[in-house]
Formats: C-alpha cells, structure tokens, sequence
C-alpha cells in the first residue's frame, strides 16, 4: 500500500465540489413536510408482477370449470331419460351409451408442479418513499398443472413460465 | 468523520458528507441538477428513519439504488445522456474544486478509470468510508472492495507517471 500512498495523498488534496445552497434549502423543506407512508408501498410491487401468475391460474381454472360445465350439462338429460323411460333392460342398455361418453369428459385434477430453474438476485431497492432497503428477489419458474380422465386415461396439461418477484426486508448493520 | 455519529443537526450532518455524496452520484448522471436530485432523495429517505449517521453504508447504498433506479426508470433519458456525455466527452462539467493544472490531469485520470474501480475509489477517498462500509453499499466483499482500490490506484499511478 505504501507503494500507493503518493498518489493517494495527491488524490485527497482534490476537493469535490460544493453542493448548492438550494439543495440545502429543498432538503430542510421535504424534511419539514409529511411523511408518505411506506407501508403502502411494497405491495404494488408484489401484486403488479404476481398478476401474471394469477391471470395464468384463472385460466387454467377457467378451463377447468369449462370441462367441469360440460359434465353437469349432460348429467341431467341422463336424468330425465331414467325418469321418462320405463325400466325395461333394453333402455338402460341404451343409457350406458350417453353415461359412458360423459365419463369420456370428466377430467379431474391430477396434479400441479411448480419448478423454480432461476433465481436472480437483483440487488438493494428502495421501492418508491420506503426507507428500508429490500432485497429483490427474482424467481423464473415453470407452472404445470394436470388433469386426467379416470374413464379414458386420457390427461390434460397446462404449462407455462412465470416470473415472481420478492422483496425481503433486510435489516441495516 | 468520526464525530458525524454524534450529531443531531441534519444540517451539520449534510454539510459534511454532501460533496462527497454528490460525488458519489454524479458517477450515474452526468448533470450536476440530477446528481443533487438523487442525493436530496437519498439523504432524506435516509434522515427519516435513522436521524443520524451511523450507518453510513446504508446511506450511500441509498443513493446507488436511487441512481440505478432512476436510470431504470427513464432509459431513454439515460440514452440521451449518454449520446450526449460521448458527444461532449471531452468537456467535463468539473467534479471538483480544481486548483491547478495537475489537479485537473488528476481528475481527468479519475474520470477515465472504469466504473467499478471509481465507485469504490469515490467512497474511500472522498468519502472516507471503510472497506466494510463500501462492501455493504455496493454487495461485495470486502476483499474485493480493497482489490479494486488498489487497481484503481495502480491505474492512477500508470496515467499519472508514466514511465
């Protein structure tokens, strides 16, 4: 270090620049005036980017009420037949036709995996008037969800990326 | 700098470590009325909640994350600048008190090393943070702190006397 300390020495006799009195000035004057609250403020943030991962489940859940819409629709006509028709052999042969079709439909949730392949962290932040630093964490992940149909073995699979970003307090030294 | 933890007068406080944090700033904007936007955001968000300076790590980790945000936040203006600033490389607004023609080539020199080893020259010579105070406000180490100190003063040291 010692080899350095000329150098050193000339940087230190560099002065930087003066602030303006204005500064001075702007700053008593936001010191003075309200605080905004902060409490308010991180949550924006967290909802703004897991709107993207509930806008996927809604459409997965969307899909799946479509598919389960599909099942009640049909179980009444197999309803309405029974009360209509005697109960002669022949006719309940019949109706194990439409039965075993609505059965071909009825898919049930089989699973949902969720894989996080990234995560990044991005630094401090200071999400707009909070004081305390955050940290912000990024996770990439594969959201997979399944469904299947007992009847037919036949499966169903939904799967996308989403981003979720998390903001840790951390704790200053 | 030692007595900054005591004081309980924002403007004592201020008055002290403001030009080494406008300093600081101006790494990020090249116009001295953005740098002291930043700093002014920075000192009072930090004011607020601490009341003194005892952590001041915390404070120029304040004015970094202000400074990145603000170039994240408007990019375009940051291209701007950046046109602007390679347009006009060569006349730099002075960052300094220059005294004389040495002290200009000095901060000239400074003005050309990289980034990462003028942001830590920044906060320990001017600002006379230590090596654990600079590797909290940046998320570093501090061995690598001290690395690029040292790099930065070899660099110096080459622009500066050159054989």
């Amino acid at each position: 270090m010692n080899d350095f300390s000329e150098i050193e020495n000339e940087l230190k006799k560099l002065r930087p620049a003066q602030v303006s009195r204005e500064l001075f000035v702007r700053i008593e004057q936001k010191l003075a005036g309200p605080q905004i609250s902060e409490h308010k403020i991180i949550r924006p943030n967290r909802f703004r980017v897991n709107w993207v991962a509930i806008g996927f489940g809604l459409a997965a859940a969307a899909l799946f009420i479509v598919l389960a819409q599909i099942s009640t629709d049909r179980t009444p006509k197999q309803g309405d037949s029974i009360a209509q028709i005697s109960p002669a052999p022949e006719t309940r042969s019949v109706l194990t036709g439409p039965e075993g079709s609505i059965s071909s439909s009825e898919f049930v949730p089989a699973g949902a995996t969720q894989v996080v392949y990234n995560t990044r962290n991005e630094g401090l932040q200071f999400p707009g008037g909070s004081e305390q630093p955050l940290r912000r964490l990024r996770y990439q992940m594969q959201q997979t969800w399944q469904w299947r149909n007992p009847a037919t073995g036949a499966s169903l699979q939904v799967s996308y990326p989403s981003d979720e970003i998390v903001l840790i307090p951390i704790s200053g030294q | 700098m030692e007595n900054i933890a005591s004081h309980e007068d924002w403007k004592s406080c201020f008055s002290e470590l403001a030009p080494g944090l406008l300093l600081f700033a101006r790494q990020w904007v090249r116009s001295r009325a953005d740098a002291e936007d930043i700093v002014q955001e920075a000192f009072v968000k930090f004011w607020r909640r601490n009341h003194k300076i005892d952590n001041r790590g915390l404070l120029y980790a304040t004015v970094r994350s202000i400074a990145l945000d603000r170039i994240r936040r408007d990019s375009r203006r940051t291209r701007r600048e950046a046109e602007a600033v390679s347009e006009s490389e060569k006349v730099v607004k002075p960052q300094f008190e220059l005294l004389d023609e040495t002290q200009f080539a000095l901060a000239a020199a400074v003005e050309r090393l990289p980034h990462e080893q003028r942001e830590v020259l920044v906060m320990k010579i001017w600002n006379e943070l230590t090596f654990a105070e600079i590797a909290y406000a940046i998320g570093i180490s501090q061995n690598t702190a001290a690395s690029r100190y040292r790099y930065a003063l070899a660099a110096l040291k080459r622009m500066f006397q050159p054989q």
